[in-house]
């Protein structure tokens, strides 16, 4: 059937093809899907204690021939240096995931409180030179900022961590500035005033809880980028710098023997993935939520 | 006590529709029935309001009417739609093409998504006008400019250039009927064209939609759950109930002598409702569910003078109980006194 | 690298006029004040741009300023007299105050120059001549490449309407987004570079053709992360469109099939999916530094990460300054596109 032949008609078939009941339901609001990614991102947590916890071995400790394929011994086999690739991947995961949600909770503090402190303030010139660095800011690519970042701050996760603080916040300062403007406006903040109710009061009690619950949703899916950007980051050289367990470090590490030897570059490729791919089931579940709440 | 008033001689008829049978086909077995025995006809020159609850069917005869029940994924399972010696019932897509349009126009239910967002007004309208029409771009631009002006609307040249979303919703919905105009159309159907709309310009539109009638002698079909604009502005009514017709006649006969009593609980609704002081009178119960059909009368189970008959056997058919007044009540000869 | 559904922004750009239940005032007959000409608003658009463009540069002139750390001595390591410590602060014009820095970096921005290596002494504008064209390269590879897989496969779902595709789609989305792009670039690299050798491992040929060989892959790569995406948001954004009463209109107008597929389904459907393709420009901007990396182009991705390692400050300044008014000017080529396409989308 070309497109000529088929009539107008023919385009629009629309209605009655979704699926029904409660099965369906749940997959529509996203229920399934953050019930999914609890589960990997539990077992991955899980790991991430277990493994070291019961290993006989060290991160760092050479315990087999170089590039040995993955056994029943070593699971994930071993790397160049001889280290248990299956130990080192698991001992990353609290490393991997714990700065990186350092690199999210900092930046999302500082965001909103730069963001509704501009909503509340009355300076206009204030507002429009600070949201005007925000927009500066907003615009450069968040991996080249940091990058530049750490040219001055040296390599390492701590500078990652600055840098991504010193960065990162400008968008959560947007996106809470606007939503506070919003909040602002409408009748319970004004009703909250006719009752006199004190300052702090209605900004903790309302105006706080209000933004947040907007900015938590983005700072979940901003978790994944971050993830991501570490990783990245170490890849490049710039971030976790060996001999520390960090995915991209690894698989940075095993990228000349690639060829060689596939099992020090996949496997913690896949737990970045796994965990990635964990919270992205989340935020989608969250944010499908959330827009339900709101329609 | 009824007498039997003929105002005026029917006049010629336009579109005969006849056991309209519409539904969704959802498996090979399981049909689900939207529309069953809707039978009334279109009369030239005429508005006709199509009322009824929502899910009574009246949308889906009116898509009939111009072919895209497929939209709605319904099919028409039997019945006929005489129009010009055709059956719209059966034509093919092709032949449809030559009809919609073309001979029967159609003015969309919401002022604010009807008209194409990112086209033109001017382009929308050349559009319609040289569809299934050779004319030149000028002469299409200059019918354009003339249909603009027929629906009222001032400075048609900077309206021309102008996007829907510059427009308010009634001036939308102007430029609509002057794109269902494009074609001299035989009929306009009309479903629901002002919703959304404030009072004020709804009543503007209906008065447009009145003066089309009789400047150009068109048939309108005004679809409505809205008693009071169809009394005010239609000429004839086809009361719709649980997928059936139930009523048809003239606006008058109707309103003054109703035949069917969904059509009277609909009457007084309305007047209880223009009485201060007084307690709202609904309708008892729900419109049927679609499938959820009682056999027997479909308002068997909300009418106030049901009797035992009436919930026996297939829905009862359209009767002519006086003269161009019909009625699907089998106790319509009783309902005289009753309703008084 | 990471795409995101920046949450909100998609929608407030494109917003809807109100309700007509709003325009109670309003004569239905009489038509409103002549429309501004798009031209017009494209100018303001453009204007806008220039004055984020204008704060990019104060951004790109403070955060290396402002960083913790000093990058004078980061240049020159630990070991360096004071003597050469202070040289190199002359040579770099940080021996005075802030402000005046920030003019005369400026004035020599108006004059194109964006400051020399440290290292080799080449200024970054003749860097920016051979590198710049790489890396623009790469983006309109990108962009066409998703384009073409994106807008036919977005149509095809809608139109074919599998009951169960919606919820795949958006698994695949959801883990589109969690893909690290350079393992992604590792991996297809040693798939199609080494084993089955259709593609090159490393190098690059300038002018359009030639480079086509090079580029393929890495944008490839990218489109893996954005085609579903885009494709995701097009697709709900057809179904939302088909929805529409005009649809309707269109084809009671008995409108020609090809006329209709263009005015009534994808023009109307595509202006979010270019908005949000514009809002992801900045991440994958940044991306390319990774794909630069990994495939060995001499783009200014890899320029930067390589100034980086030898602290070749001038070097990183010039490039991130670049690399923030690309995205200013590309998030404007997106804007401008979406609002020819659907008027309906607010310059602002």
């Amino acid at each position: 059937m070309t497109l000529v032949e088929a009539g107008a008609a023919d385009w629009f078939d629309v209605k009655g093809t979704t699926p029904k009941g409660k099965q369906a339901r749940r997959l529509k609001d996203g229920t399934i899907g953050m019930i999914v990614g609890g589960a990997m991102l539990g077992i991955l947590l899980l790991m991430g204690i277990l493994v070291p916890l019961l290993s006989p071995y060290e991160s760092d400790q050479s315990v087999d021939m170089p590039f040995m394929p993955p056994s029943s011994t070593f699971l994930f086999g071993s790397d160049g240096l001889g280290r248990d690739v299956f130990l080192r991947v698991f001992s990353s995961v609290y490393l991997d995931l714990g700065v990186a949600f350092l690199g999210v909770i900092i930046p999302f503090t500082l965001g909103t409180i730069i963001g509704i402190g501009l909503a509340m303030s009355r300076s206009k010139k204030l507002n429009a030179v600070v949201g005007s660095v925000i927009d500066g800011i907003n615009a450069f690519p968040l991996l080249v900022l940091a990058i530049a970042l750490i040219a001055i701050l040296g390599p390492g996760l701590q500078s990652v961590v600055i840098a991504l603080s010193l960065t990162n916040w400008a968008r959560y300062a947007r996106l809470s500035r606007t939503r506070a403007q919003v909040v602002k406006q409408q009748g319970y903040i004004e009703a909250a005033q006719t009752l006199g109710y004190s300052k702090p009061r209605i900004l903790f009690k309302h105006l706080v809880p209000n933004v947040s619950s907007e900015t938590t949703a983005y700072g979940l899916s901003d978790l994944i980028l971050v993830i991501l950007l570490i990783a990245s980051l170490s890849f490049l050289g710039l971030g976790a710098q060996p001999p520390t367990p960090e995915w991209g470090a690894m698989i940075s590490d095993g990228r000349p023997t690639l060829q060689m030897a596939w099992w020090p570059v996949v496997f913690p490729g896949l737990a970045l993935c796994w965990a990635g791919v964990a919270l992205s089931f989340i935020a989608e579940g969250v944010t499908r939520r959330e827009r339900d709440v709101k329609s | 006590m009824s007498t039997a008033t003929v105002t005026e001689s029917p006049s010629e008829v336009l579109v005969e529709i006849r056991d309209l049978v519409i539904g969704i086909q959802r498996t090979r077995a399981d049909r689900l029935i939207l529309v069953d025995s809707a039978d009334f006809d279109i009369r030239r020159g005429e508005i006709l309001g199509l009322v009824g609850e929502s899910g009574s069917g009246k949308t889906m005869v009116c898509r009939s009417l111009i072919g895209t029940l497929k939209r709605r994924s319904a099919t028409i399972f039997g019945g006929t739609i005489m129009f010009d010696g055709m059956d719209l019932a059966k034509i093919d897509e092709r032949r449809w093409r030559s009809v919609r349009g073309n001979r029967i126009g159609y003015v969309p239910q919401s002022a604010l998504t009807g008209p194409n967002p990112v086209m033109t007004i001017g382009g929308q309208l050349v559009e319609a006008v040289r569809c299934n029409r050779n004319r030149t771009e000028r002469d299409a631009r200059k019918r354009a400019m003339e249909l603009l002006d027929l629906v009222h609307i001032r400075r048609p040249e900077v309206v021309y250039d102008q996007y829907p979303f510059q427009l308010s919703g009634g001036m939308r919905q102007r430029v609509m009927i002057a794109a269902a105009l494009a074609q001299d159309p035989d009929i306009i159907l009309a479903d629901e064209p002002t919703t959304g709309l404030d009072v004020t310009v709804q009543a503007e539109i209906m008065k447009l939609l009145r003066e089309i009638r009789t400047e150009f002698n068109m048939s309108v079909v005004l679809v409505s759950h809205d008693l009071a604009l169809i009394d005010d502005v239609c000429d004839r009514l086809v009361v719709m109930h649980g997928g059936t017709c139930v009523e048809v006649g003239s606006v008058k006969e109707v309103a003054q002598n109703p035949k069917h009593p969904y059509t009277i609980a609909l009457n007084r609704a309305r007047i209880e409702l223009a009485t201060p002081g007084t307690q709202l009178i609904t309708i008892r119960g729900n419109p049927p569910g679609v499938g959820e059909w009682p056999s027997g009368c479909r308002f068997s189970e909300r009418c106030e003078f049901v009797q035992d008959d009436c919930r026996v056997g297939a829905s009862p058919p359209l009767l002519e109980v006086e003269s161009n007044h019909w009625s699907a009540c089998i106790h319509a000869g009783e309902l005289g006194a009753a309703s008084e | 690298m990471m795409f995101g559904f920046e949450k909100g922004t998609t929608q407030v750009s494109l917003s809807m006029p109100p309700a007509d239940v709003t325009d109670i005032a309003a004569d239905s007959t009489q038509a409103g004040p002549r429309p501004q000409p798009i031209w017009e608003r494209i100018l303001r658009r453009t204007g806008r741009a220039v004055i984020v463009a204008f704060w990019v540069m104060v951004v790109a002139f403070m955060l290396i300023r402002l960083a913790p750390g000093d990058p004078v001595s980061a240049a020159l390591g630990g070991e360096a007299s004071p003597e050469t410590v202070a040289a190199l602060r002359t040579q770099l014009g940080l021996d005075v105050d802030p402000i005046t820095q920030f003019w005369k970096y400026l004035w020599a921005f108006t004059q194109g120059d964006l400051g020399s290596s440290l290292l080799s002494g080449v200024p970054v504008t003749e860097m920016l001549k051979t590198n710049l064209p790489v890396t623009l390269w790469l983006i309109a590879i990108t962009v066409t490449m998703t384009m073409i897989v994106s807008i036919p496969l977005a149509v095809f779902i809608a139109l074919v309407r599998i009951p169960a595709l919606p919820y795949v789609f958006r698994t695949l989305t959801a883990i589109g987004l969690a893909l690290p792009s350079f393992l992604v670039a590792l991996l297809l690299l040693y798939q199609f570079g080494l084993i089955w050798g259709i593609a090159p491992i490393f190098g690059y040929e300038p002018g359009f053709p030639a480079n086509l060989h090079y580029l393929w892959l890495p944008a490839l790569v990218n489109c893996v992360v954005l085609v579903p995406v885009l494709s995701r948001v097009l697709y709900s954004s057809i179904l939302d469109t088909l929805d529409e009463e005009f649809v309707e209109t269109g084809v009671i107008r008995g409108v020609k099939s090809y006329r209709f597929f263009w005015f009534y389904v994808l023009r109307p459907s595509l202006a979010p999916t270019v908005v949000l393709l514009s809002y992801m420009m900045g991440v994958m901007v940044g991306s390319t530094v990774i794909l630069e990396s990994i495939f060995a182009l001499p783009g200014i991705g890899r320029e930067l990460v390589t100034a980086v390692s030898m602290r070749d400050y001038p070097v990183v300044q010039g490039i991130i300054l670049v690399f923030g008014v690309l995205v200013v000017f590309l998030s404007l080529l997106g804007d401008i596109v979406a609002s020819l396409l659907d008027p309906r989308v607010k310059l602002t």
